[in-house]
């Protein structure tokens, strides 16, 4: 296509622009696309009170909408400005860069004065408006970052291309989320004062007038959005009157009590929860247009304010120390989860070398993989035997399939704090991605190295300044090697996971593969949102199985779970030289394949390959992947009442990660969430 | 080689009646929100979706405009039509055809969203948008093949585009926003992985593509191929009359499809249907009735009959019933069609 060349509008200029005269705003909405009318969407009443509320008083901290697809959360926030007074909603896409969100040097500008001048960027914008982020968790990690601190300070500091300064930058947060598609790291999470659930709506005659309403608007936008203007100007005196209310209400001192009482019992880390309730009681007062908060305001703003603050009561963040340190465990517990509530998946850690959060895995990294204090790596030969010797009579037993069981929330397994050769090289996961010139351009950098991927916009701006006095033979513009940027990327590159699961004949006991099957399923369900590659092996009888090679659907995998029987003996050894066997081969394919071996199995074996005891072979087997460089994460079966651990003996020969099948299940504040919207909070 | 550029005619691909009118309908009604067709491979997906390029309408456009604005539709143009519109100048107006815009997988994001014009920077030290695949995609089908393996943070941003209709640009310096409406067309084979279940609900219809089994139609399928590989020209000559008729027909339904009035038993079923089998949000209702409607225009009828709904539910319903990114959704079409005839009969007997 022939570059077509239009002067850069500001995106904000036609249908955003914050007006402090009503009429004006009016125009320019029509003047813009046609947005489907805030008064016109039905039900979701529990939204439209959020993002009313956020409107009459911004301190509560904007909202985070987290729902199904297709239940109208973009429409209603991107049409939030029809009834806002005079506040604009300003988006931030998910294809920002830095240079765009913070602001950068004016390339124009600069060159024509010779004096490097400031270009404000979205959190300019955003300052005195809305600042929305569509599909919030899916935005890229670096960005989200850059938020965090302003939206914390209100002030947007700029250090960067020879500019310092700094300008105000208080907005209403509003992010929407699917949660289908990956939670939030809590900190971000904190960010959004209040948090609401959407859902489709479940009654025939709502959902009927949904129909209707979309229909008529598509069919005439203009006619449309015009029979909504007078509900759209009562919302918004609405709006006003209740701004106007605010600052009257009193906050009595029994009502903070029961504030603080209302978060102590719900176990919120930090005070912003209490801060947040007050706030959104506040608004909800003056939205009755009553100047006093009443228990029942208390109530609902706690049902706003703390669904994604609510936490269970901690539980042991570190399973392979539980044993030693059963006595110590609750008052670390609780220090761990203050200090560390950064529950974000490991692939959207930032690449940023001097963010904290990466110091953090560092610490982890070195803390793991060598826990001394896991079992001894040698077994009696008895234990040995006892393992076996259920064995024999499953192997009797036909081959079952057994249900899916109920499935969670995974806990952070930290998969990537284990890669050490990766991290140990310093910045080395950059380089590589920046080579593929694959993944999302996020900021530029200066590059020592021959420049593959130019990020032309930085470098322009690198060297507009210069620009008065360089030679130029007749063009605008002279740049020179010491201009030069590259572009950083950040992909999600997902790991390539590979699923080694037991299910030999002592597995169809007593539902245990239904549990397994379920943890499985639960393991994928976290891949599926890390974009991870799955395979899947199972090991019974006389042979290891690839039930399923290296793919990207998750789906096929789940299928081929779904259908695996179990029953026979355990040939243990060969179900992990399959799982070698096929890491190897994709390795080859992939360079840099970041694989992950899950061994799914109590420990048992009775099959060997070779002659030798079947246990030590398996742990002979074990070392050897180690050795590889192959990540391994061991989940035990194990259920009896007597625990041989043999299972924890072979993770710690093969450096693995163990956790017990109980404790994959994550302590997310997710989890927290989900029980609050079953049943409400009082 | 001669005729190289003569596309094997739509009307000549046999078999594959659900798929060839998934994407009629859609180029009746571009509001339909697109198709996805998923299927093995060799079940001509990729020979439907270009051949459909010879069967779409001509309409007017703005000369010049990078994004092919509708001089008569001031609610979707791009800031320079509309300000020109808004001052009352005159467009000057030309004629084309829909376009086919293939996205290929490869495609970087500055290429799809748009970027900063280096030419114009480094000539003349301006900052200029240069619009990308997104902006030639307005008001035409985007194509993208094995939309499965598009890379993810390529298929956020077309999701983005796609349910707003606009595209926003904060990137490399430029800011800068334009309309991207398009009919989103995307083939994939199933067996090479699976598309995030948020993308899947933002086609308004998916179509399930199988070889042909009967042996007939097999040979048939084989002649044809022959026969256009041999001479394309002569080919394309055969199905002249029937490219017309189906040209003519569409027209036909796209005029029609402004007087195609549903009654509310329509509603009822396009909601209970949602209820009943569970379906997350209320994408799948509206996309019912709008594709009833299509059918209704398609089939010359201005009013949307119970056959129309039952069709227009196997297109619009079964990639929206999972409930999990993972549990498949099984269609139980026997209810649907239950609550069709229960809902639609009532009606009848009422009139």
């Amino acid at each position: 296509m022939q570059p077509y060349n239009l002067p850069i509008g500001n995106a904000a200029d036609l249908c955003l622009q914050p007006g402090n005269h009503q009429v004006k705003k009016e125009k320019r909405t029509q003047r813009g696309f046609y947005r489907f009318p805030f008064a016109a969407v039905i039900g979701q009443e529990k939204v439209k009170k959020a993002l009313l509320l956020n409107l009459i008083n911004p301190q509560i901290g904007g909202v985070l909408l987290a729902g199904e697809k297709g239940t109208a959360k973009s429409t209603l926030v991107r049409s939030l400005n029809q009834v806002a007074n005079g506040m604009a909603v300003v988006e931030l896409p998910l294809n920002a860069t830095e240079d765009r969100v913070i602001g950068s040097i004016d390339i124009e500008k600069t060159i024509s004065v010779g004096k490097r001048s400031f270009e404000s960027g979205i959190l300019k914008k955003a300052d005195g408006n809305i600042l929305y982020i569509d599909e919030v968790n899916l935005l890229s990690e670096h960005i989200v970052n850059s938020i965090l601190e302003v939206a914390a300070s209100g002030v947007n500091h700029i250090e960067r291309e020879g500019i310092a300064c700094e300008h105000a930058s208080r907005f209403v947060l509003i992010g929407t989320m699917n949660p289908e598609e990956g939670f939030l790291r809590s900190q971000f999470l904190d960010r959004f004062g209040i948090y609401v659930e959407v859902g489709g709506s479940k009654n025939l005659a709502e959902r009927k007038e949904v129909i209707k309403r979309r229909l008529a608007f598509e069919s005439s936008p203009a006619a449309f959005v015009k029979k909504w203007e007078t509900e759209a100007t009562e919302l918004r005196d609405q709006v006003i009157e209740a701004q106007r209310k605010l600052p009257l209400i009193k906050i009595s001192e029994s009502i903070l009590k029961l504030t603080a009482d209302i978060v102590n019992e719900a176990n919120c880390a930090g005070n912003r929860a209490e801060l947040v309730m007050i706030q959104t009681a506040k608004a909800l007062a003056a939205l009755d247009n009553r100047k006093n908060i009443n228990i029942d305001d208390i109530k609902e703003a706690a049902e706003f304010a703390l669904p994604h603050r609510k936490r269970e009561k901690p539980d042991e963040p570190e399973p392979q120390e539980e044993q030693q340190e059963q006595e110590q465990q609750d008052s670390e517990a609780e220090e761990e989860t203050e200090a560390n509530p950064d529950e974000n998946p490991p692939e959207e850690e930032p690449d940023d070398p001097d963010n904290n959060s990466e110091e953090e895995s560092e610490k982890q990294e070195e803390d793991q993989p060598d826990t001394p204090e896991a079992d001894p790596p040698d077994s009696d030969e008895s234990d040995d035997d006892e393992a076996r010797e259920p064995e024999p009579e499953f192997s009797e037993i036909l081959d079952q399939i057994d249900e899916i069981g109920r499935s969670f929330i995974v806990r952070n397994l930290n998969i990537k704090a284990i890669d050490r050769k990766k991290r140990k090289g310093e910045g080395k996961r950059i380089k590589t991605k920046t080579d593929t010139k694959q993944g999302q351009y996020i900021k530029s950098a200066m590059s020592k190295n021959k420049i593959t991927d130019l990020a032309f916009d930085a470098t322009l701006r690198a060297a507009a300044p210069f620009q008065s006095v360089r030679e130029k033979n007749g063009l605008a513009l002279v740049i020179k090697s010491e201009d030069i940027r590259e572009k950083v990327r950040e992909k999600r590159t997902g790991s390539t996971i590979v699923f080694v699961v037991d299910a030999s004949g002592s597995m169809g006991a007593k539902k245990r593969m239904e549990t397994v099957k379920g943890a499985v399923v639960s393991l994928l369900t976290d891949a599926y949102q890390k974009r991870d590659r799955v395979g899947l092996i199972s090991f019974r009888k006389n042979e290891a199985e690839v039930l399923l090679n290296i793919t990207r659907s998750i789906d096929l995998a789940q299928k081929c779970l779904r259908d695996l029987p179990t029953g026979g003996k355990t040939p243990l050894a060969a179900g992990l030289i399959k799982g070698y066997e096929v890491i190897k081969n994709e390795q080859r394919k992939h360079e840099d394949l970041l694989p992950i071996l899950v061994l799914v199995s109590d420990g048992r074996t009775n099959t060997a390959i070779t002659d030798n005891d079947p246990f030590s072979e398996a742990k002979e087997i074990g070392k050897k992947i180690s050795f590889e460089g192959i990540q391994t994460i061991v989940v035990d079966t194990e259920v009896d009442f007597i625990k041989l651990g043999l299972a924890k003996e072979l993770a710690s020969c093969m450096n693995a990660r163990y956790y017990r099948i109980e404790d994959l299940e994550a302590d997310v504040l997710a989890d927290a969430v989900r029980d609050l919207s079953n049943h409400s909070l009082f | 080689m001669k005729n190289v550029n003569i596309v094997y005619p739509f009307t000549g691909i046999v078999g594959q009646e659900q798929m060839k009118k998934a994407l009629i309908l859609n180029v009746i009604n571009p509001l339909l929100g697109g198709v996805l067709i998923r299927g093995e491979k060799g079940t001509a997906k990729s020979t439907a979706v270009r051949a459909l390029a010879d069967l779409l309408p001509i309409r007017s456009q703005v000369e010049g405009c990078a994004f092919g604005c509708d001089p008569r539709e001031p609610g979707n143009m791009c800031c320079d039509c509309l300000s020109k519109y808004e001052n009352h100048e005159n467009f000057v107006e030309t004629f084309g055809r829909m376009k086919v815009v293939d996205l290929p997988v490869s495609a970087t994001e500055d290429r799809v969203v748009g970027t900063l014009d280096i030419e114009q920077a480094i000539k003349k030290g301006e900052k200029k948008f240069e619009p990308g695949i997104l902006a030639q995609a307005n008001r035409n089908i985007l194509y993208v093949d094995e939309v499965n393996l598009l890379d993810d943070h390529i298929v956020d941003v077309l999701l983005d585009s796609a349910a707003m209709g606009v595209n926003t640009i904060e990137r490399e310096g430029v800011s800068y926003f334009h309309p991207a409406r398009f009919i989103l067309v995307g083939t994939m084979n199933p067996e090479e992985g699976d598309l995030r279940p948020q993308l899947l609900d933002r086609f308004g219809m998916v179509v399930d593509v199988v070889g042909e089994r009967n042996t007939e139609r097999r040979i048939a399928v084989i002649k044809n191929r022959l026969a256009y590989e041999a001479d394309k020209e002569e080919f394309a000559q055969q199905f002249i009359n029937e490219q017309q008729n189906l040209r003519d027909r569409i027209l036909k339904a796209k005029k029609l499809l402004k007087k195609v009035v549903y009654r509310d038993e329509m509603l009822e079923i396009a909601a209970k249907i949602s209820i009943e089998l569970d379906v997350d949000g209320h994408r799948a209702d509206i996309a019912m009735i709008k594709t009833a409607m299509t059918l209704a225009a398609f089939n010359g009828s201005t009013k949307v009959s119970s056959a129309d709904m039952l069709e227009a539910a196997e297109l619009v319903l079964p990639h929206r019933l999972r409930r999990t990114p993972f549990e498949e959704g099984i269609l139980n079409f026997d209810r649907v069609q239950q609550i069709i005839s229960e809902v639609g009969s009532a009606d009848y007997a009422a009139v």
